[in-house]
């Protein structure tokens, strides 16, 4: 298959091990990756709460170059899905539309809404497919437990979103548990990571992050994974923050999604970018046992 | 024909405090037809096997909120979940107090934390000296105004947002989902005289707290939608006054952030929302973060067609931020 994909800004910069993991479990699934050298932020949902009209035209322009190039979009982050969903919803209010409509139209760009939004949780456990996933992998993670961390912004609100239940989601344990991964179920799996106030508020953002960790790890988990880089920020690069807010040792790998799906694909943890996590993936990924020979 | 009959294993918290040391989960088994509410099942616990069962309810028909409880995990009016989805979910049905609130037994909450937020809000018209309503007979809306409401009116208080969300749960200065709700229906309300005022009020109280994780909208029996009115009190807060906190600051500094380059610069967004004090203090982590991800200290490279971006700015933000 093929699809236009939009890294987000964190993937390219910071998390660009994401961007990484991406590109090797795509390839190794013939995803071919279209990319667009004009794509801008999606906002973070932080535009959107100083200018809702101004983000959604921001994105309708990241749209209408997908829909030019007759491809949906792929995102690698919940908050780009939602304000890349989002402003294909918003779009369908005439008011918004106009006003959209007044900015981009001059510029010679015009969105029709064609363009479908899917994180590659959701093209890979629906386009691919799990039987698909299953048979490429080479490396079983060995019951490996792991904590799913969904990330808000890929399930609510869950009738905008559209696609799993907003509270009691199943798409990415069913992926882990494909993998050969032992999914944890635990409450935190699908609260907020924090992340929206950790310059605004940061003892609140450790806390609140601090608390999921804690619950995965009280539920089991050796290792948590998520399918959001913002998360992933909250959770791995401010993990000593938030051990401190809560009070406890929390030792946590936290691995983006691709990265888990490429262990058990056989990459190797550079080919991953897994050295460049604050918290080390090490421990984790040595419970793996090694692949079985082809 | 009387439709069958399923069993419903509960698992129920109890706890009372000052008598127990830590809470327990009872087993209870009840026959019942998958469309019974949650809230029949415990009543029917009560009657038939244990009548020390601690709730909170009223009308039985999702009007008056009292019946808020967790329910495997998701916070929910009990007369208006049915017992046969959390059953082919889950196995079994975990009823839970509200959380947020302080336990007085089982699964009766103290609702006070709540209602001292929603207080906070002065919950009541303010009238416009300047539009005085007229005595004696009622003030008309146009459909428009009555628009501009959404459906925040609709909030029956029963405080499912209020427990499901991890701001009130994380930081006692956050007024919570529901009494913004509430602040954002007065503030679009035309009888109202306080608009200014409360939009002032609110930036520095707590409104920036939000997440905006949405848990409150998905758990709202009525659909106020909770967390999409807060967006909305951002932005008039921000057209009202100006960027005052540093919440705002950051909502503000993101969106001027893309005017270089079109992706996010993260040094430079950290600096403008901490001021350079709360920047020095990030150093640390800062370095620490650089270590292994050079890239948070690089500007990112312009997006091709940065005159685009530029002129959609210059069409749709004209910079009404005071």
């Amino acid at each position: 298959m093929k699809i236009a994909y939009y890294p987000g800004c964190v993937a390219q910069e910071s998390g660009r091990e994401l961007d990484l993991a991406t590109r090797w479990v795509c390839q190794a699934l013939g995803i071919e990756l279209v990319g667009f050298p004009k794509f801008s932020c999606c906002g973070s949902g932080f535009v959107d709460e100083a200018n809702e009209v101004l983000n959604v035209a921001i994105n309708a322009r990241n749209l209408a170059l997908a829909e030019g190039a007759g491809l949906d979009l792929m995102t690698v982050c919940s908050t780009c899905q939602g304000m890349l969903q989002l402003a294909n919803l918003r779009l369908k209010d005439p008011k918004v539309r106009t006003k959209v409509d007044g900015a981009l139209v001059p510029l010679g760009i015009s969105y029709r809404g064609s363009v479908k939004v899917k994180h590659l949780l959701r093209v890979l456990v629906e386009d691919i497919g799990l039987d698909a996933i299953r048979a490429r992998v080479r490396r079983p993670l060995g019951g490996l437990k792991v904590g799913a961390f969904y990330g808000c912004h890929i399930l609510r609100p869950s009738d905008e979103m559209a696609w799993e239940s907003g509270e009691e989601p199943h798409a990415f344990e069913d992926l882990l548990a494909a993998l050969g991964a032992d999914p944890v179920l635990y409450r935190g799996r699908v609260m907020c990571c924090g992340f929206p106030v950790l310059f605004v508020r940061p003892q609140t953002a450790n806390t609140i992050a601090g608390r999921q960790i804690a619950d995965a790890k009280d539920h089991g988990a050796d290792a948590m994974a998520t399918p959001c880089p913002l998360c992933h920020i909250s959770l791995d690069g401010y993990q000593n923050k938030a051990e401190h807010a809560v009070g406890r040792r929390l030792d946590m790998p936290i691995f983006h999604l691709p990265q888990l799906v490429g262990l058990a694909f056989g990459a190797s943890p550079e080919e991953l970018g897994l050295p460049r996590h604050l918290v080390p993936t090490g421990p984790a990924v040595a419970q793996i046992p090694p692949a079985p020979p082809a | 024909m009387a439709e069958a009959t399923v069993s419903v294993p509960l698992e129920v918290y109890r706890f009372q405090p000052g008598r127990d040391r830590v809470p327990r989960y009872q087993r209870y088994t009840v026959e019942l037809t998958p469309h019974t509410p949650v809230l029949s099942a415990l009543l029917r616990v009560r009657a038939e096997i244990d009548p020390t069962l601690s709730l909170r309810y009223s009308c039985r028909s999702a009007i008056c909120g009292s019946c808020a409880m967790q329910i495997n995990s998701k916070s929910r009016l009990a007369c208006e979940t049915p017992v046969g989805p959390e059953i082919e979910r889950h196995g079994r049905i975990v009823v839970e107090p509200m959380a947020n609130q302080p336990v007085v037994r089982d699964l009766v909450v103290n609702q006070k934390p709540f209602w001292d937020r929603y207080e906070s809000i002065e919950p009541h018209l303010k009238p416009d000296p300047d539009h005085p309503m007229p005595v004696g007979r009622p003030t008309s809306m146009s459909p428009q105004e009555v628009e501009r409401f959404h459906d925040t009116p609709r909030c029956i208080a029963c405080a499912s947002c209020y427990s499901a969300c991890p701001a009130v749960g994380a930081d006692p200065e956050f007024p919570g989902p529901m009494a913004l709700a509430k602040l954002y229906r007065f503030v679009v309300d035309p009888r109202d005289g306080g608009h200014q005022d409360r939009l002032v009020r609110i930036q520095a109280s707590g409104l920036w707290l939000c997440l905006r994780c949405h848990l409150c909208t998905d758990s709202c029996p009525k659909n106020v939608r909770p967390s999409e009115r807060i967006r909305d009190l951002k932005e008039m807060a921000i057209a009202v006054q100006g960027a005052t906190e540093a919440g705002s600051r950051h909502a503000v500094g993101f969106k001027e952030n893309l005017k270089g380059a079109g992706l996010l610069n993260e040094m430079r967004l950290a600096r403008a929302t901490l001021g350079l004090g709360g920047f020095a203090g990030q150093l640390g982590q800062g370095i620490r973060l650089w270590r292994k991800k050079p890239e948070v200290a690089r500007r990112p490279h312009p997006i091709e067609g940065m005159a685009e971006l530029d002129q959609i700015y210059a069409a749709l933000d004209k910079g009404d931020e005071k």
